[in-house]
């Protein structure tokens, strides 16, 4: 692969020391004269000093037809955008990722042409978020942009769906039980498994049917 | 105003009939720009208020346009005429809701002008992609930026290249022999 980084301190580095294989080519870019002689010294690669947003940097980098170019100056989301299209649209570039400073920009980027933004506040929110909005049994997470999202439940005794069968207690149609972890197994249910206290259960859904699908699991036994 | 619509989130639409329509409507973080079709496109918007910026905005005003001048720095509209009547509006604009307080869902043109070139460019892409302004002019320093932007609908304003060709000009008729 030939990936190019474009500035950043200890991310690039960090990502260096990562990329930093045989079958991989790298392209470093960095912007802080002593930073970029730091990382020629520290990992015996070539590193070219000077702004990666100039047409004229990126051609003597020589980054035609890189497979990704990760640019990692969080400083000005205008420099990131134009970095990226850059790449895309004059250099062949596969693809581009880039990180944004204002979380806002994550979803305009996008729309623009850059395959991957990334905002550390946008992924901090969105952990905040499918960590708190449950109650404090259910941990939630979400795949593929927020399309799907899967519930973690754990059964506790007094919950109504506790000791039947699965095939017996009608479970809705809009979500599914993927996987049960009862320690120390992992169990792939089928229509006959007896759901026990203190399993986990894994339950996949639309985003738009998690509530529903935590107030249907955690329904007390009716007395 | 009547253009400020309570939608932002998509929250009061009807929610569509087919299921797998509503999973995209819930994205959890809707940070999603404006885009409803405005009434009408009346407003000229001009971003960044340098020499340059002031001018065009003075112009328009004095020719009755309804004008808007965005800018980060208040000090910046000092350059303005004293008898300027537009708005002016203090903001970063790479945060799209700036642009949006700016009343950019309803502009006819936008004049973009800040002294950086890589903020013109992404906002010029903007324009044209998402908020789909009918004119758009941009002013950049450095010609080689410009191939990102051909093609696209958008009018470059080159400073070296007008300088350059007039120079080129006056020295070709003459000049001081």
């Amino acid at each position: 692969m030939k990936i190019v980084i474009c500035d950043g301190h200890n991310e690039a580095d960090y990502i260096i020391k990562m990329f930093k294989k045989k079958e991989n080519t790298l392209i470093v870019i960095n912007n802080d004269k002593n930073y970029a002689s730091y990382l020629s010294k520290t990992h015996r690669i070539p590193v070219i000093y000077g702004d990666s947003y100039k047409k004229n940097i990126l051609e003597e980098a020589n980054i035609y037809n890189a497979d990704v170019l990760i640019a990692l100056n969080e400083t000005n989301d205008a420099n990131q955008f134009v970095i990226c299209t850059l790449a895309k649209s004059l250099f062949n570039v596969k693809k581009v990722i880039c990180t944004v400073k204002n979380p806002n920009n994550v979803d305009l980027f996008k729309e623009l042409g850059v395959d991957s933004p990334i905002s550390s506040s946008y992924l901090l929110g969105n952990s905040v978020r499918a960590e708190s909005s449950v109650e404090s049994l259910i941990k939630s997470m979400t795949l593929d942009d927020n399309k799907i999202s899967m519930v973690e439940v754990t059964v506790s005794e007094n919950f109504a769906i506790c000791n039947r069968k699965i095939m017996e207690i009608n479970f809705p149609k809009f979500a599914n039980i993927s996987c049960i972890y009862r320690k120390p197994n992992v169990i792939i249910p089928n229509g006959q498994t007896i759901i026990l206290p203190k399993d986990k259960l894994l339950i996949v859904s639309a985003p738009i049917d998690q509530k529903k699908v935590i107030e249907y699991v955690s329904r007390t036994k009716e007395v | 105003m009547k253009l400020k619509t309570k939608d932002k989130l998509g929250k009061n639409k009807p929610l569509p009939s087919s299921k797998i329509t509503k999973v995209e409507e819930e994205n959890l973080f809707a940070f999603i720009p404006n885009r409803k079709k405005p009434l009408l496109r009346n407003k000229t918007i001009v971003v960044g208020c340098g020499r340059l910026g002031a001018s065009i905005a003075n112009k328009g005003n004095k020719d009755g346009k309804n004008v808007l001048v965005v800018d980060n720095n208040k000090n910046a509209f000092e350059l303005l005429d004293d008898t300027f009547s537009g708005y002016t509006i203090v903001g970063d604009v790479l945060d799209y809701k700036t642009l949006e307080n700016a009343y950019i869902t309803s502009a006819k043109e936008i004049i973009i002008t800040t002294g950086n070139d890589n903020i013109n460019i992404f906002l010029a892409l903007l324009c044209r992609n998402i908020y789909q302004v009918p004119n758009i002019y941009v002013r950049l320093d450095d010609p080689n930026m410009s191939v990102l932007l051909e093609n696209k609908d958008i009018e470059i304003i080159l400073p070296f290249k007008l300088s350059f060709d007039m120079l080129e000009k006056i020295r070709t008729e003459g000049g001081n022999k």
